[in-house]
Parts: structure tokens; C-alpha cells; sequence
């Protein structure tokens, strides 16, 4: 009776492993793009900022008050105690959402010449990554057709929507918001990485 | 009395303004400075202020924050925790990429002053606290200690669910020592430090960072001593020498035992002369005579032949047979003392380098042979035995100068390329400029001499290959005096001159014409009016010159430029060409009766005179048994 219990435990382990391990090495690629993605985000703010004379930049510090970002109304956890009750599947796509809403407005990302140009293509590969992630899971297939249609209306209008003289301060936004996403990707990720693998010290 | 009275007023007014004037004055506070804002763990943060001027009276201050898309003000929820002009934000209120506006407010009676607000996003100000646990153990690995060091993270960083992930640094320093070594631990939480120092004693500390942050102060130190393993480095240092001596000692026997074989081997003996027949001791008590004598053969050079007209060729038939012949044309030597060589055949240590030897002497020059009927068309033998034949000459005390003429590689007995000659004169310079004069020098030598040295003309890749022979007649003549000098030293020169002349042109033609003229030796005997002229060396001992009377196409060697006292006439060559050349072409191959020198040379001389040219052959030996000369072909010295 107890071997038999524990026969089974061991089965189990060995078939949930396999997926797990596979999923784990997903989680651990798609950390790593998105720890770039992030690292590349950061980047370009600060050469950004660093670019700015002082006016300005006590300027759009007044300005960035009125947050805009156009993940807005991607409703994600803001702090650890929600992120932990969010299901892995969730994080999964919140995360899929945040990187996909970023795939077009990423084009027109300023600030320097070569990294706006990895920055769409990255984002597509990572989105993808997710995608994969999610079918792995269970229940995956379900989230995904109210999502797509989402996607397109507000950023899209938003930022053009501008007018010139603000060009400065839409750049600006845009950057910081890019930078803060990234990095909400990058915590729901590794948050779920965490949750799937059985070992205490995940972070390693 | 109504002064005192005033003064009192007055006084007392005093007394009741001057706090005001000079006193403390209240005033509204001055404006606080929101310092720095930290989170320890991306769940709470705290932010500190520095109150600006208090106005004199109390002042409060009190933060108040925006979150961001939000007009709602809220105030801090806790002044305490975190100490004086602090606020501290928990679990609940702190919200994570959420832009905070925060500012301080510092208030008194008088009034309020607003500081700058500063945003701040929770995740950006993350500084956690430093590692805890941490333990430096001693650990061997094969006999070589190291340290191990490990650690916890900060206990209210959450790296286990992966909301922080952390990065480690550790650094490590001898106790006396000022300097830190810094090491990167990435994620881990254990580290190794090797290459430790036997007995010191060493300080470790560690801090983290998350993967967007700041990092943590140091943690508290640890200390630990590496015990001694100093005695197992000595006794392998203390084996080494000795090893080391007693490999230097069996060193030095050896070398002793073998100094005499080492010193054979690394400079080796220079090899003597070694001619059959010929007699070193002899050589070494001086008769000369003697000497060559043994090495003299009876029949040569042939004197006997009347019928010179076979001697009178139009052309020469040059072929290279093999290296047979080639061997043996250049074991020739225009020394007497040559003769030997001539018949050796090629010895490998001592063939022509014997023939080069200083010992020959210049007025033992061997006979010359008729060079007609060779058909050795090596050129190169040729020039090995003009440049043999200058090397006797040089044993006669002459001083070469080396010139710059292109140095055979002689050593292997192929003179590749003209002959180097040297050029005995230091006139002889590499400076074709000076060929002119020098030529006329040499001519001078030669005529003075008598005795001229043909030398090799060096063929080049003309088809004809003709080899160049430089001769000089060894006549006087008069307007052509020069200063005399030694015989052989003219004779040597004017070859040499004339080699040098030839050779200098033809060398960067890359003189290995395989169709070389054969070493032919053309003895002068008489003149006739066909223009055969019979040149004789002035002083035996010097290579007779044998020239062609004429070379029957198109070379007028008939001209003579002069005769000397001893009969020795001196041929001047039309010039054909703007060119000189530089020997006779006696190889009438093809009818070509143009110097056949290279054409290299001829391209590249300057126009210059004729050269004359000592003709055709003769059968007697009425040339003294001198050097002889090796004209295959023979050049015309510029003298024109």
C-alpha cells in the first residue's frame, strides 16, 4: 500500500517532469530574451535622458505626472501579493499581451541607430516564446481568442495623435514606458518560471 | 525730570525692539529635500527628507504622495519606522511600476515651504540588505588549501518565488594588505578562492544586487587563517637544486671529456690544398719550380699543331656535354698549378677550391689550352676558372677591392654569374662609369703583362650562350700606358675589369646560360695578314691570351691597335654595336659574329669602344708556359 503510494508519487514525478523541464528551459529562454529586452529598454532611456539639457528634463518630469502608457489598460498586478495569487497562466498572458502591444510602437523607438531596429524582431521572437509557453501549459488555447482583438486601437491612435512640438515629450514616454513593461515581463516571467520548478532557490 | 522720563521711554523701546532687530526672527521654514528613497526587497520602501531651516519656530513636515494617472494625494502612513524625517511605506500601500509623486511639506506658524517633488518607481530604487550566514571554511584539494565561502541572501529579499533575483560579489584581502581582489559570484551562493598565501590571514566580505538595482552594503567580515604548508614548498625547492647542480656537474664533465671533438665540430679545420701531384712541403719550402713541375703534363698545352687552320675556326661548336666535362673545365685553372685540376675530376672537398687556392702561384698559370676544339659550353666553368685564375693572381699580393661585382657562387665550383671579380684596383669600383677607364687600365695591365687572363665570358641566355672571354693583350702600348703595376695584378685586373664589366651587366641577366661557351684555350702564336695575331704574354707566368685572328661574322678583330716590344699585338675590334663587347663570341654558332656576350650586356653596356680582342688559336707554345687562358670565346676589352 505505501509502495504502491510511493510507486505512484515516483510515476508522476516522472511523467510531470518531462514537461516541466522542457517548460523550464522555455521559461529560462524567455527570461533571458526578456532580461535583454529590458537591459536594451534601460538604455536607450538613459541615453535618452542623458541626451536632454536640464530644462527639459525638469520639463518632462513635470509632464510624466500625467502617466500614459499604452499598456495601460492591461490590467496587471503592481505588486508581489497579487502577482503570487495570479495563476502561471495568467502571468503567462499578461506577459504575452504587454510584449505584443509593444511589437508597433517599438519601430518608432528613438535612441541610437542600431537598437531600435533589434528591438521589434526581439520582440516578435519573445512573443512567440510566450505563445509556446502558454500552449504548454494547460488550458492554454482558451485565453487567446478574446486577446487579439484588443490589440490594435489605442496606442495606434495615441501617439500620433500628438503634435509636433511634443514630439520630445511622446519620445520620452514612450521610452519610460517601454523600460517599465519590459521589466513587468521580465518579473511575471521569472515569478512563473519559479512557481514551476520544484526546486527552492529557482533564481539560480 | 521729562529726560528722564524720555530716557526711560526710550530705553525701554530699546529694550522691547531690539529682540526683534537683533534676535531671532521666525520665519516661514525653509524648503525640506526629499534625499533618497530605498526599497529593501521591491515590496516596501521608505523615503528620508533633509528639513531645510526651521524659521525658528517648530516645524512639522509631513510627505505626500501621488500615485501615477491618480489625482488623489495621499499622505505618508507612517513617519516612524524608518526614523527621524523619514516615511515608510508597507506591503499595502507600495505598488510596483507605479510612478509615486512624492513631496515633503515642512509647516510652521509662520507659514510652509514645498519641496521638488521626485518620482519614484518602486522598482528602481530597490537596495537590498546584505547577505547574511556567511561562512569561509578551509577546504584542500589535493594537498593545496582553498577557501570556500558561502552565504544566505538578505532574509527579506524573496529570491525563492523569484520576485528579486540577486547577484553576489565577494572580495578578499590579506590582512595587511590595502588592496581588495573583487570576485563576481553571479547567482551562487558558494565561491572558491584559491592561490592562498601559507599562514595569512584573510578578510572576506560579500554584498548583492538585484538584477535592477543597487547594491548592498558590505556584509560584516569574516576572518580566517590558512594554515602552514610552506615545509612541502621547501623541500621540493631544496630537491630541485640539487638536481639541478648535479645535472650542471654531469654537464660540465661531458663537455670536458668531449671539448677536443666539440671544438672540431663547431669550428671545423679549414681544409688544405689537396692536388694530385702536388707536394705541400715542397710548396712550403719554395721552390716553385719543383712544385709545378710535378704537376706540369708533358703534352699540354699542345704546341705541336701546325695546322692551325683547324684551329682557325669560324665558329666554335660549344655543347655542354655533361657534368663531366663540366667538372672538368672547372678544375681547370689558368695557374699552372691548375693544370691538376683541369684533370681531376671533381673531388668533393678539395676539387676547385684547390684550384683556388692561394697557394697557386700566378706566374706558374698553366698552359692555355686551345680552346677550339672544347666543347664545353659551360660558361660557368669557365668563369670558375677565370675566377680561379684571379684567385692566383690575388695570391700574388694583390689587393682586391672588392667590387661590387656580383660574387659567384663559386662554391660549388658553377660560377653561376660573372665571376666577382675583384677588382684589384681600388678605382675598380662597382661604378660602371669607371669600366671605361678601368677597361683601359687593365688593358693596360694587360699589355704590360702580357699576359692576360681570358676570362669566362658569361653567356647568358642568349641562345648562342656564348661565354665572354676577356683577354687583354699583354702588350705595351704606349698611349695605353698606365701606371704599371704587378703583371698579374694588371692582367688581373684588366680580366677582372673586363669580367667585372661583363659580369656587371650580366649579372642581373641571371647569368646561367646553359649554352656557354666551352673553355676553350686559344693560344696567340703569330700574326699573319689574315689578321691572326699572335699575342704573347709579356712576363711567363700570366695566361697567354689566345685569340681568334677574327671572327668571320661581321667581328673585325683585324684592326690592331698596337704592338708592344715582345710581339704582342693588340687587337682592336670594330665595334659592331653601340655596345661593347665584352669578348670576342668565338662560338660562331649561327653566324652571329656580334659579341655574344649576354644580351643583357649587350643591352645594358654602355657604348663603348671596341674590345680588342686577342684571336685565334695557335698551336705552338710560343707563349711561355704561363697562366694560361681560357677563351672560349673571347671578349674584346672596351677599349675603343
Amino acid at each position: 500500500c505505501l509502495s504502491a503510494v510511493l510507486l505512484l508519487s515516483l510515476l508522476s514525478l516522472g511523467v510531470s517532469s518531462q514537461p516541466i523541464t522542457d517548460g523550464q528551459r522555455l521559461f529560462s529562454i524567455a527570461v533571458s530574451r526578456v532580461q535583454h529586452l529590458h537591459l536594451l529598454a534601460q538604455r536607450l532611456f538613459s541615453d535618452f535622458e542623458s541626451s536632454l539639457q536640464t530644462e527639459e528634463q525638469r520639463q518632462l518630469n513635470k509632464i510624466f505626472l500625467q502617466d500614459f502608457c499604452n499598456s495601460d489598460y492591461i490590467i496587471s498586478p503592481i505588486d508581489k501579493h497579487e502577482t503570487q495569487r495570479s495563476s502561471v497562466l495568467k502571468l503567462l498572458s499578461i506577459s504575452y499581451r504587454l510584449v505584443e502591444s509593444w511589437e508597433f510602437p517599438s519601430r518608432s523607438l528613438s535612441g541610437g541607430s542600431a537598437p531600435r531596429n533589434q528591438i521589434s524582431p526581439k520582440l516578435s521572437e519573445l512573443k512567440t516564446g510566450i505563445l509556446l509557453l502558454i500552449k504548454a501549459s494547460e488550458d492554454g488555447a482558451e485565453l487567446f481568442p478574446d486577446s487579439s482583438a484588443l490589440q490594435l486601437p489605442p496606442y495606434g491612435n495615441y501617439y500620433q495623435s500628438l503634435s509636433a512640438d511634443e514630439s520630445l515629450r511622446r519620445t520620452y514616454e514612450l521610452l519610460a514606458c517601454f523600460k517599465k513593461d519590459m521589466h513587468k515581463v521580465e518579473t511575471y516571467l521569472t515569478v512563473a518560471k519559479c512557481r514551476l520548478s520544484p526546486e527552492a532557490n529557482c533564481t539560480l | 525730570m521729562m529726560k528722564k522720563a524720555v530716557e526711560l521711554v526710550l530705553l525701554l523701546l530699546l529694550l522691547f525692539f531690539t529682540p526683534h532687530i537683533m534676535g531671532k526672527r521666525y520665519s516661514p521654514p525653509g524648503k525640506p529635500t526629499l534625499t533618497r528613497c530605498r526599497s529593501p526587497e521591491k515590496e516596501t520602501f521608505t523615503c528620508w527628507w533633509e528639513p531645510g531651516s526651521d524659521g525658528g519656530l517648530p516645524t512639522t513636515h509631513a510627505l505626500y504622495y501621488r500615485k501615477e494617472s491618480s489625482e488623489r494625494v495621499y499622505e505618508c502612513p507612517d513617519y516612524h519606522t524608518a526614523g527621524e524625517n523619514s516615511c515608510f511605506f508597507n506591503k499595502n500601500d507600495t505598488s510596483i511600476w507605479v510612478n509615486y509623486n512624492i513631496t515633503v511639506v515642512a509647516t510652521n506658524t509662520l507659514g510652509s515651504a514645498f519641496s521638488d517633488p521626485v518620482d519614484v518607481d518602486v522598482v528602481y530604487i530597490v537596495k537590498p540588505n546584505p547577505p547574511e550566514k556567511q561562512t569561509v571554511t578551509i577546504m584542500e584539494d589535493k594537498g593545496w588549501p582553498f577557501l570556500r565561502v558561502s552565504w544566505e541572501p538578505p532574509q527579506k529579499a524573496d529570491t525563492r518565488s523569484g520576485w528579486i533575483t540577486l547577484i553576489y560579489e565577494l572580495r578578499v584581502k590579506l590582512e595587511e594588505e590595502n588592496e581588495w581582489e573583487m570576485h563576481l559570484a553571479g547567482h551562487q551562493k558558494t565561491f572558491n578562492i584559491f592561490s592562498l598565501r601559507s599562514g595569512g590571514k584573510y578578510l572576506v566580505e560579500v554584498r548583492c544586487k538585484p538584477d535592477h538595482g543597487f547594491w548592498s552594503e558590505w556584509s560584516s567580515t569574516s576572518y580566517i587563517k590558512v594554515p602552514d604548508y610552506f615545509h612541502r614548498e621547501k623541500s621540493v625547492w631544496i630537491l630541485l637544486t640539487i638536481f639541478s647542480a648535479f645535472i650542471f656537474l654531469i654537464l660540465t664533465w661531458l663537455l670536458h671529456m668531449n671539448s677536443r671533438s666539440l671544438k672540431n665540430c663547431i669550428l671545423p679545420p679549414v681544409p688544405g690544398p689537396k692536388i694530385k701531384g702536388f707536394d705541400n712541403q715542397l710548396l712550403k719550402n719554395g721552390k716553385s719550380d719543383e712544385i709545378f713541375s710535378a704537376l706540369m703534363v708533358s703534352n699540354f698545352p699542345p704546341t705541336t699543331s701546325s695546322n692551325y687552320e683547324d684551329l682557325l675556326v669560324e665558329y666554335l661548336e660549344v655543347y655542354v656535354p655533361v657534368e663531366q666535362e663540366l667538372m672538368q673545365e672547372e678544375s681547370k685553372d689558368l695557374h699552372g698549378g691548375c693544370l691538376k685540376c683541369e684533370r681531376s675530376t671533381s673531388d668533393s672537398d678539395s676539387g676547385r677550391g684547390s684550384c683556388d687556392s692561394h697557394t697557386l702561384l700566378m706566374d706558374k698559370c698553366g698552359e692555355t689550352k686551345e680552346e677550339g676544339r672544347h666543347t664545353d659550353r659551360a660558361s660557368s666553368r669557365m668563369l670558375t676558372e677565370a675566377q680561379r685564375h684571379q684567385k692566383g693572381w690575388e695570391k700574388d699580393t694583390l689587393t682586391y677591392a672588392h667590387g661590387d661585382m656580383v660574387s659567384p657562387d663559386m662554391s660549388n665550383g658553377r660560377v653561376k654569374t660573372w665571376p666577382s671579380v675583384f677588382s684589384p684596383l681600388p678605382q675598380y669600383s662597382s661604378n660602371p662609369l669607371d669600366k671605361q677607364s678601368s677597361l683601359e687600365m687593365a688593358k693596360q695591365h694587360c699589355l704590360s703583362t702580357s699576359s692576360c687572363l681570358t676570362q669566362p665570358g658569361h653567356s647568358t641566355k642568349e641562345a648562342l650562350g656564348p661565354s665572354n672571354w676577356d683577354f687583354c693583350l699583354g702588350n705595351k702600348q704606349p698611349h695605353l700606358l698606365h701606371p704599371q703595376t704587378q703583371v698579374g695584378r694588371q692582367l688581373q685586373a684588366h680580366s677582372e675589369v673586363n669580367i667585372s664589366n661583363i659580369g656587371r651587366k650580366q649579372a642581373p641577366a641571371g647569368l646561367q646560360s646553359p649554352a656557354l661557351r666551352s673553355t676553350e684555350y686559344v693560344e696567340v702564336q703569330r700574326v699573319n695578314e689574315e689578321d691572326l695575331v699572335l699575342l704573347q704574354p709579356v712576363v711567363s707566368g700570366c695566361g697567354r691570351i689566345e685569340g681568334y685572328p677574327q671572327m668571320p661574322k661581321g667581328k673585325d678583330y683585324s684592326k690592331v691597335k698596337g704592338v708592344d716590344s715582345d710581339n704582342m699585338l693588340l687587337l682592336q675590334r670594330e665595334v659592331m654595336e653601340e655596345d661593347w663587347c665584352p669578348g670576342v663570341d668565338q662560338e660562331i654558332n649561327g653566324g652571329t659574329g656580334n659579341c655574344y656576350t649576354s644580351s643583357t650586356v649587350n643591352t645594358t653596356q654602355k657604348p663603348t669602344a671596341c674590345i680588342h680582342t686577342a684571336m685565334p688559336v695557335q698551336g705552338d707554345m710560343a707563349l711561355a708556359m704561363n697562366g694560361y687562358v681560357d677563351t672560349a670565346t673571347m671578349c674584346t676589352l672596351p677599349t675603343c
